[in-house]
Order: structure tokens, then C-alpha cells, then sequence
């Protein structure tokens, strides 16, 4: 029971009550215009009747077709706590998969704090996979040590023998993904 | 940086070094490898820009410059050259050379697809649509390529966009556009999903709904794929602006039904006024034939009855996973049947049963108070106590334990509990109880939230304990007690509460946001640092919740922390600028044309945001305040603003107030909660405080400019001397300072009232009981009368010489005043009670800033007076009148830094310890927490103290200046 409509720029100045969470990053201006400039139909807000937003998704479609790398990228979703508990988030994900499905998608992936376990599992049950580990992906600021990051796959319907989210053996660096 | 592909050119392997140098941000290398390089290779332009780069890098402007346009007036073609100069101008915020250099740059290569481009990104940086047109269609002429045809058509709707005049873009802007598109239609070519989406747009912006439609239901409208239910939606919008209410009312219950989303609010609402619309115009289906082109039609309210009753009955046939949509739209319906009087509202069921139902199905969830919040007015009042009676027996709760309070046994009965509450609270019924009633209620939700804590021991710090909202809501009744009684202790309780919470729940935002509310209301600016910190605001929350820091921290005397804060806003605005140019530009490169005017509404959106204008005019004022004179002279301080003394740069008429009051979370019944007359008030008096403090930095830099060096002071009596500053903007600017004072002054009778948690009220009212904006304005007055003794001469001027010592005298007096106003404990001890006076710290830095304005007024004084003691042999009455004010200026401010000194031994030698807080229900352990909260108002208030009064001391030093 919600509306789910694009993203604008005039969201950025109501989504408080959503961003205040100490795990969802507000960025900067430029990182939001750049995804509304490039993947404007990838960054979908939920509205409730009395007008508050509820939780969003933003994601981006990148990778090469040739290499069958081709794939919906999830860079940022979260819901406000008044409105967890509802199947928001996996709404979300599927609005997202059904996009990158259309656009001939491999495959959906996403990066998540190894200690963000509810997160974790709530992508488990949503199909997805640990695909590999990526070391000290997300840098702390406070002197607290860098920390690890998986990166979860699903395959989608164009991956038919599910090949893109065959788990790697070994952790990788930052560095070395795309 | 710049092409590095091209290894085989040799001035880039010569080049390269330079690049590295300026990427590592080694300016000074990159200088000198480009000067090395010149040596040998003088032709090398691109050198030689780059040189400049490093110049402009390292703060010679001015040198950049020059050396860049020894190139750019070559009219270079080589890429490098281009590319650097481009990255210069944009460093420079100089877009608009970008332009020129590639304008020259098409005219020698007129074939270059590549030069062509740039420049009508270099157009599209600088808004200029005409040229961008022309550009577009430039670039397509040579290489004809769609986007590039179509840029040319977003230029047109641009300029139609811009235009001021209307008719303009509705009969030649975008039928021009129009017909462009409708060309490459005939002709077969359109190929992107954008190009479409622009057609759309076009038809759109010219009320050509039909035509729309028709493209977007034809075989353009299968290219629209990319968003979801694209071509729906757009249907949709476009059946309501034609008021084609049937085909409205049939897609919206297909889309409720069918499709991808079942529980879409929007169709329940769209659904619902297409009903009406349809019953007040008696639609009847055609007699054969569909109802209508998207298929069945309903028209009666007893077909949305019994549509209402299907989705429910779908719903109740599902084991799990039941959706919140028909159950909420079906009171919608309820209420709109109500509205219009229909008798069959009742058919569908009494709306408290109803709600009931909705709780037992999902009082579970947090959002429950969110839903039936907004249909709490289908009750009638006196069945409220019902309702809520109702709702508890749907809470399975414990035995109550010896304290009489039944505690839930699991989060999901919490939850449900909580929602009860928070209804409870919503209805009314927490503010209708008394003082005890309301204490034993805040007994109750203590006791709840600490009983919920168990729940919560494995949270890790980053969640929320499931109790956090109980110690919120108890907090808010301490308030209410706070605003009911006054009784200070009540605060102190509701403070303490609040940091037990966050030492329960590190990152609970509303925990913080509230601390930091009441902390600000304490006068405390010193905690707030830390808890605003914590909330880790960053970007565009500058301009959201910013004000909750940048209000308060300079009226309470924290000038350290004001001017940090001011930094952090004002960084984030002037990014904003060069930010949102570069994405307009991806926008046309990526063909997302729909986002290109609302990045450029964004843009003046944040341009014309109250906040900006705020914190630039503060930022500025309390540069002069701690500056001015102490550091460098006040000419100085001025002169590196370039503050413009003639107009102001502040968007009056569409100033954007951008705050986000609704931050903190409030459950107050209906007429206690923010409405829109709130928002329009606070709106109104930020803008007028925000008018005063414009004028009086304004004519802060008059008076500067006033004052001149006295090197250039000349004998004979010249009223120019290259001051910018005329007695007539002078003049001008008192009788407009004149005018919004006695605005501020009634507005401030009508003693506008805020919700606790919505906005914060402006300076404004305090500002003018402490007396300072009346004393500002009386002393800068001053100087345009000491003008005019200055064109007269001492021998006639009797009486303007009168009217001067008065004011002189007058001026001490209302100072004198102010400084009575400021007088008294900070710290009041009462019976064994502490009672925090937070105006006398206001009052305080009321006071200071006025003594400041005062001194470069009597700076300026003392300036025109000096060189006429001279001439003459008797004391003249206005030179008695200045020497004698300057020294009743030396006694006040003895008078306050001995007021402060005092203070600050009071309060170091309070033992906040030992103030009893008995008589109250607080534990050991919740004591602890509220001397915690009581430490920091303390150690706050000396800190404020510390800091006034040291810009007190230095402002004192000063004022051996003004003898003459």
C-alpha cells in the first residue's frame, strides 16, 4: 500500500527519515544527478498516503554484453524504519530485476557489509548468492578497521545455466573488480 | 586529464610529465617542468595552459589568466590545448571563454564532429538554448545522427522553458519543436525511446493531450520500455487532464487487479475520483460496444462497494501476505461516501470496528500508526475511549507485575502495545490527562521501555532497540509537562531520559534530533556540536536540517562552532553550481531529456534557498563581529567579502524555504500538529530577520567605506575621495532598516507559536526585547549626520551638533539598557533547584554584536571629528559629547566583562552535585543521566561565557582608537 513512482530530485530534500539510518550513506549531489541522469528509470521511491517516503531504490545497468557481464547493479536501497517489515525492500528488487531483465540483463548484483546480517539474509531469501568476498571494500572513518564487503548475484532469466553467479574460490581486492 | 591515447605524438610524450605533476597535485613541479619545457619548445601552446592550470592551482589567478589567453587569442586546435583550456575556465568558473575558444576552434575546423560537440556542451554549461539549437543542428548537418537532431529539439523546448513570455513558447518555441519531431516521424527515423519521451514532452507542454495519447497508445508508444508501466502511467496522466474520467476509472481498477503492483495507492485514489466524477456527470455505458477503450467501467457506488468488497475478500482468501491497500482504501472510500452524504457509506461497515480489524491483522507492524493516523477523524469523539479499550483487548499483555503495569511478552505484542499508544497519544487523550495523570503515564512508558530493552540485547549498535519509541513518547509527555507547568525539573528529567535512550540506542536519529532541540532551547549550544555530528548530515541535509545548528550557534555566544557550521553549509551550496551543470550536460548526452529541467529547477532550488542565504549573510556578520578591527582593519574585513553595497544578491521574491520541519517524529493529535499556516509563518519571520541582518551588514560596509584611510583624507573638505559608498545608498538603506524594524515589530505582537517539534522560532522576537535592534539602527544612524557636520563645518552648526550629542547620548543610554537586560544568573538556584535563564545568554551576544557596530560607527565619529578639533580653539559641544560617550563606552564594557567575569566564578563555583532533584520518581540510575545532561548545559554556558567574553576584551582594546 504504497505508491511507487520515479525518483526526483525534490525526494532528496524529504528523505530524512530514511537517510538518518547509520547504515544508508547520503552522497553528494552529483552522485544522485549522475544516476538520474543515466539510469533515471533504476532509482524508484515508495510514497506513503500520507506523503512521507518510505524507502527507496538506485541502481544502475553497466557491464559488457560480449562477455555475458551485462547485469543490473543494486548501489543503494533502504527503507525508513517506520516502514520496515512490510516486503518493501524486496519489492524494491524486484521492480529492479524486472528492469534489468528488460533491458537483457545477465544477472543482479549488489554489495553488502559481511556484518550486515540482516541485509544478508533478507537478499538470501530473496535468491541471491554470495558470489565472492571483496576485501576492506567499505574504508571506515573513524579508525576502525576497513571492512569486507560480498558481492551477491542472481542470475536472471538470459543467464540459463546460471553460469554468472558460479561462487569465485578466492576473495578479491577492490582493485580488482569492474 | 587530457588525450593520452596518442603515444606517438611526440609534444605528448613531452606533455606527460606535466600531466602527472598536476593529477598528483604537485603544482609547483608541474610550473617549472612547463617552464622547461617552453624553453625548448616555445610553440608548444598546451604547455603553456598548463602552466596555467598550475598558477590558478596555486592562487595566482590573475597569472593564470594572462598566460591563458596568450594562447586562447591564437585560436588553438590542437586537442590538448582545448582540453586544458577548458578544465582552466571551468577551475576559474569562467564557462562562458569555453564557449568562445570552441566557437573559434568550429570556424577553422568547420568539419569536426568532435569541436562541434564540445561546443554545444560548452552552450548547455552556460544555458545558452539559442546557440545550443543552432549547434545541435550544426552538428547534425555534418554527421547526421539522431541525438545530435534532437539536441536541437531540447534547445527549442528549453527556450520554451525559459522564456518569460508565455505565448512565445506556445506559438513558436515548441510547435517549432513539434514539427521537428513530427519530420523525422514522417520520414520514419525516430529510434530511441528518448526521442520518443521528448515528443511526448513537447505534446505535453502544449496541452496536445489527444495527440499524446495517440503516441503513446500508437506503435512510438512501444518504444517506451525502459521504466516500468511506462506507457500505463502516461495513459493514466493523461485520461485525468482530459477529463476522460471513464477510460480513468477502468485502467485504474485493471492496474489495482492485474498487473504488477496490487497494491498501489495512487490507482485506489485515481480510482475513487474517476467514480465521482462519473456519478456526478451520470455516465452511462454506451447502449453496444466496450464500456470504454480500457474496458469495464464503474459508475455507481454500488459497484465500488462491491469492487471494494471483492479486493477485500481476495485478500481474506489468502493465507498470508495480506496487503494494507484494500482494507485503507475501503475507509478512504468510507470517507469520501461521508463527505458527499451518501447513506451507503454504511454498507461497507463502522469505521472503528473496521479499524479494528486493521489492527488485529496489522498492529503488528510499525507503519499501523501511520495508517490509521489518517483515519482517526472517521471516529466520533466520544468514541475514542472505546476505540482505544477496543484496541487493548487485541494486545496480549502479561499479568501486571507489582507496579501495576501488564508488559508485553514478545516484540510482536510490543509493537501492537505501542500502537495502542501511540493512537492513545494521536486521539488526544495523552494532553487531556493532568499533571499526575501525565506523570503516572510517563511512569508507565518508562516502564515499558525498559521491560522492552530485553528484546533487544543482540541489536547491534547500528539498529534500533523495539522499545526506543516508548522512552520517545515519554520524553514528549515531559515536555508537554515542561510548556503545561514551567517546572523546570520536568526538562531536566525528559534530558536525562533521552540520554539514557542513546546510551541504549547509539544511533536512534530521533533520540538525537530531539536532545538537540531541547539543548538549544536550554540555551547549550555545546552538546549540539556532538549529537549533530553524530548524525553524520552531510550534502544536500545541509540545507535540510542544517538550521537546527546554524539558528542557534551564534545567538548563544559559540562563535567558534557558528563559524564552523556556517563553513559546512556554505561548501555545500557553492559546490552546487558547478555540480548540476555537469549532469544537465549527461542528461543530453544520455537522451534523459525529462530530467533536464528539473535539474535546472533543482539548481535555483538550492540557489534560492532561504538557508544559503542565511548562513552567507551570518557567515559574513560574524566575520566583522570577531574580526573586524581586532585582526584587520574593518575596511579590510569588507573590502574581502565583495559585499555589494548598491543591490544585494539575496532572491527576495523567490527565496525557497528548503527545511525539512517534519524531521522529528510527533504523534499530536490533528490541531496540535505543524499546518501550513506554521510553515508560511516561520517562513515570514526568517526572511525578516534575515531582511534586518541583510541591512545591517550592508550598512556595516557603508560605514567602512565611510571611514577613510587617513592617508587619502584631504584638507579640503571633499565628500568623494573614491568612496563607493553615497549618502544616498546610505540613506536608503537606514529608511528600508527603518521599515522591516517596524515589520519584525508587528509581526512580533501577533507572537506567532510553533509546534514544539516543528519549526524553530527566529531570532527575531528576542532580538527585539533585548533592545539591540533598535540601538543598531539608532547608531548607524549616526554617520549620516557626522556627514553632514562635516560639509557644514563646526562654526554653523549649532543645532545639528545638538542633535548629534543627543544621539551619542542617547546611544549609551539604550546600551546601558541592554546590558541591565543581561544582568542575573545564567544558572538560577531556587529552593535547591536549578533553573537555566537562557535569554540572559542571548541578550548577552545581543549586546556584543551591538558594542561592535557601536565602536566602528564612533571609529568613523572620531575620523570626521579629529581633523575639525584642530580648527578650532574652544571645545565645541559635539567633540565634549563624543569624548564623553567614548568614555561612557569604556565603562560599559567594564561593567559587562565584570557581569561575565562574575558569571563565570558563579557558575565554575556551582556544585551541580549537590542540587537536590527530589520530590521526583527518578531512579539512581536515571538520575545519573540527568546530572550528565545538567553537566553539559554547565561546562556549555561557561564555554559561551569564555568565548563573549573574550571578544568582549578584544573589543575593549580597541577602543583607545577612538580618542581624539
Amino acid at each position: 500500500m504504497t505508491t511507487l513512482r520515479a525518483f526526483t530530485c525534490d525526494d532528496l530534500f524529504k528523505f530524512n527519515n530514511i537517510n538518518l539510518d547509520p547504515l544508508t550513506e547520503t552522497y553528494g549531489i552529483p552522485f544522485y544527478l549522475q544516476y538520474l541522469a543515466h539510469w533515471p528509470e533504476y532509482f524508484i521511491v515508495a510514497e506513503a498516503p500520507g506523503g512521507e517516503l518510505m524507502g527507496y531504490i538506485m541502481g544502475k545497468a553497466e557491464g559488457s554484453v560480449a562477455r555475458e557481464e551485462w547485469h543490473g547493479h543494486v548501489t543503494a536501497l533502504s527503507v525508513a524504519p517506520e516502514f520496515r517489515r512490510l516486503g518493501l525492500a524486496a519489492k524494491l528488487m524486484e521492480m529492479l530485476e524486472e528492469i534489468s531483465e528488460r533491458k537483457g540483463g545477465f544477472f543482479v548484483d549488489l554489495f553488502v557489509r559481511v556484518s550486515n546480517q540482516v541485509a544478508v539474509n533478507m537478499y538470501k531469501q530473496l535468491g541471491y548468492s554470495v558470489y565472492r568476498t571483496v576485501i576492506e571494500y567499505y574504508s571506515a572513518n573513524n579508525g576502525e578497521p576497513d571492512e569486507d564487503a560480498y558481492d551477491m548475484r542472481k542470475a536472471l532469466s538470459r543467464d540459463t545455466e546460471k553460469k554468472s553467479i558460479i561462487p569465485l574460490p578466492h576473495p578479491v581486492r577492490p582493485e580488482d573488480i569492474e | 586529464m587530457a588525450a593520452r591515447g596518442h603515444v606517438q605524438d611526440p609534444n605528448d610524450r613531452r606533455l606527460r610529465p606535466i600531466y602527472d605533476y598536476l593529477d598528483n597535485g604537485n603544482n609547483k613541479m608541474a610550473i617549472q617542468q612547463a617552464d622547461k619545457l617552453l624553453k625548448k619548445h616555445k610553440d608548444l601552446h598546451c604547455a603553456k595552459v598548463l602552466k596555467a592550470i598550475g598558477l590558478q592551482r596555486t592562487g595566482k589567478q590573475d597569472e593564470a589568466f594572462t598566460l591563458a589567453q596568450e594562447v586562447a587569442i591564437l585560436e588553438p586546435t590542437d586537442d590538448n590545448s582545448l582540453q586544458a583550456l577548458t578544465i582552466l575556465y571551468r577551475e576559474m568558473h569562467r564557462p562562458e571563454l569555453v564557449t568562445k575558444l570552441y566557437e573559434a576552434a568550429v570556424r577553422k575546423v568547420p568539419t569536426s564532429e568532435e569541436y562541434h560537440s564540445h561546443l554545444f556542451m560548452a552552450y548547455a554549461r552556460v544555458g545558452e538554448y539559442k546557440k545550443m539549437q543552432q549547434a545541435g543542428m550544426a552538428l547534425y548537418k555534418i554527421v547526421p545522427k539522431n541525438p545530435y537532431y534532437f539536441w536541437s529539439v531540447m534547445s527549442l523546448v528549453m527556450q520554451a522553458i525559459s522564456a518569460q513570455d508565455e505565448k512565445l513558447s506556445q506559438t513558436m518555441f515548441l510547435p517549432l519543436a513539434e514539427r521537428m519531431v513530427e519530420k523525422m516521424v514522417k520520414e520514419e527515423k525516430i529510434e530511441a525511446e528518448a526521442e520518443v519521451q521528448l515528443y511526448f514532452m513537447i505534446l505535453e507542454r502544449l496541452g496536445k493531450y489527444v495527440e499524446a495519447l495517440e503516441v503513446v497508445q500508437g506503435p512510438l508508444g512501444e518504444k517506451l520500455t525502459s521504466e516500468l508501466q511506462s506507457r500505463e502511467n502516461k495513459c493514466m496522466m493523461l485520461y485525468r487532464r482530459l477529463e476522460r474520467w471513464a477510460e480513468c476509472n477502468a485502467l485504474s481498477c485493471k492496474l489495482e487487479i492485474v498487473p504488477f503492483d496490487p497494491d498501489d495507492w495512487q490507482f485506489y485514489i485515481l480510482y475513487f475520483d474517476s467514480l465521482f466524477h462519473l456519478i456526478d456527470q451520470s455516465w452511462a455505458p454506451p447502449q453496444e460496444g466496450a464500456h470504454s477503450a480500457e474496458g469495464e467501467v464503474h459508475a455507481s457506488t454500488a459497484q465500488a462497494i462491491s469492487f471494494m468488497k471483492d479486493r477485500i475478500a481476495t485478500e481474506e482468501a489468502k493465507e498470508s501476505k495480506h496487503l494494507r491497500g484494500p482494507y485503507l482504501a475501503r475507509l478512504e472510500l468510507i470517507r469520501r461516501l461521508r463527505v458527499r452524504s451518501c447513506p451507503e457509506a454504511q454498507q461497507l461497515g463502522e469505521p472503528l470496528e473496521l479499524m479494528f480489524q486493521f489492527f488485529v491483522k496489522f498492529g503488528d507492524k510499525p507503519c499501523c500508526i501511520t495508517d490509521l493516523k489518517i483515519f482517526l477523524d472517521l471516529l466520533t469523539p466520544d468514541q475514542h475511549v472505546q476505540f482505544i479499550n477496543r484496541l487493548m483487548e487485541a494486545v496480549p499483555l502479561c499479568a501486571p507485575g507489582e507496579d501495576g503495569v501488564a508488559l508485553p511478552g514478545d516484540t510482536r505484542a510490543l509493537q501492537r502495545h505501542l500502537c495502542v499508544t501511540q493512537l492513545s497519544r494521536s486521539l488526544g487523550q495523552q494532553h487531556a490527562l493532568n499533571t499526575e495523570g501525565k506523570l503516572g503515564l510517563i511512569k508507565e512508558l518508562k516502564a515499558h521501555y525498559q521491560h522492552g530493552l530485553q528484546f533487544g540485547k543482540s541489536c547491534l549498535k547500528t539498529e534500533l532497540q523495539f522499545s526506543d519509541m516508548y522512552c520517545l513518547m515519554a520524553a514528549h509527555v515531559y515536555v508537554d509537562l515542561w510548556l503545561e507547568t514551567g517546572d523546570q525539573n520536568m526538562l531536566w528529567q525528559c534530558l536525562g531520559l533521552l540520554e539514557e535512550g542513546l546510551s541504549h540506542s547509539s544511533s536512534n536519529a530521533q533520540f538525537k534530533l530531539l536532545l538537540l532541540l531541547l539543548y538549544c532551547r536550554l540555551g547549550a549550544f555545546e552538546p549540539v556540536v556532538d549529537l549533530y555530528s553524530s548524525l553524520d548530515a552531510k550534502h544536500v541535509q545541509h540545507d535540510t536540517i542544517g538550521y537546527l545548528l546554524t539558528r542557534y550557534a551564534e545567538s548563544l555566544g559559540q562563535f567558534a562552532a557558528a563559524s564552523q557550521s556556517c563553513n559546512f553549509s556554505l561548501r555545500f551550496f557553492h559546490s552546487n553550481q558547478k555540480d548540476t551543470s555537469e549532469y544537465i550536460i549527461q542528461a543530453y548526452k544520455y537522451g534523459a531529456f525529462e530530467k533536464i529541467p528539473e535539474f535546472i529547477a533543482f539548481r535555483n532550488r538550492l540557489n534560492h534557498s532561504l538557508h544559503f542565504a542565511q548562513v552567507r549573510t551570518e557567515r559574513m556578520l560574524l566575520d566583522l563581529f570577531l574580526e573586524a578591527d581586532i585582526s584587520s582593519p574593518l575596511e579590510e574585513s569588507v573590502k574581502s567579502m565583495s559585499l555589494c553595497l548598491e543591490e544585494d544578491d539575496i532572491p527576495w521574491d523567490s527565496l525557497r524555504d528548503n527545511r525539512d520541519l517534519t524531521v522529528l517524529v510527533s504523534w499530536d493529535p490533528k490541531d496540535r500538529q505543524l499546518n501550513e499556516e506554521h510553515k508560511q509563518r516561520s517562513l515570514e519571520e526568517d526572511t525578516l530577520w534575515l531582511r534586518l541582518r541583510s541591512l545591517t551588514l550592508r550598512l556595516i560596509g557603508c560605514v567602512s567605506a565611510l571611514t577613510h584611510p587617513p592617508a587619502s583624507r584631504n584638507s579640503e573638505k571633499t565628500t568623494e575621495n573614491g568612496v563607493t559608498a553615497k549618502p544616498s545608498s546610505l540613506q536608503s538603506l537606514l529608511s528600508q532598516l527603518e521599515n522591516t524594524l517596524n515589520q519584525a515589530t508587528q509581526l512580533t505582537e501577533k507572537q506567532p507559536q510553533y509546534p514544539f517539534v516543528g519549526p524553530v522560532a527566529s531570532r527575531l522576537a528576542q532580538a527585539l526585547s533585548s533592545g539591540c535592534c533598535q540601538c543598531q539602527l539608532s547608531s548607524l544612524q549616526l554617520p549620516l549626520h557626522l556627514q553632514e557636520l562635516e560639509t557644514t563645518g563646526l562654526d554653523e552648526s549649532t543645532e545639528l551638533q545638538t542633535q548629534i550629542s543627543n544621539l551619542f547620548k542617547s546611544l549609551a543610554v539604550q546600551l546601558q539598557d541592554m546590558l541591565e537586560k543581561c544582568k542575573g544568573d545564567l544558572l538560577e538556584v531556587k529552593d535547591g533547584q536549578s533553573k537555566p535563564q537562557p535569554f540572559l545568554l542571548e541578550n548577552l551576544v545581543y549586546f556584543v554584536e551591538s558594542v561592535c557596530i557601536v565602536l566602528w560607527v564612533s571609529n568613523y565619529c572620531g575620523s570626521v571629528l579629529r581633523p575639525l578639533k584642530s580648527t578650532s580653539t574652544v571645545t565645541p559641544p559635539v567633540l565634549s559629547a563624543y569624548q564623553e560617550f567614548s568614555s561612557s563606552l569604556q565603562s560599559l564594557l567594564n561593567q559587562a566583562l565584570e557581569h561575565i567575569k562574575s558569571q563565570e566564578l558563579s557558575l565554575t563555583a556551582l556544585e551541580l552535585g549537590a542540587l537536590s532533584l527530589e520530590g521526583q520518581t527518578q531512579s539512581e540510575a536515571e538520575e545519573t543521566f540527568t546530572k550528565t545532561a545538567m553537566d553539559k548545559v554547565h561546562s556549555s554556558y561557561l564555554r559561551s561565557l569564555q568565548e563573549i567574553g573574550e571578544l568582549l576584551k578584544k573589543r575593549a582594546d580597541t577602543l583607545k582608537s577612538l580618542k581624539i
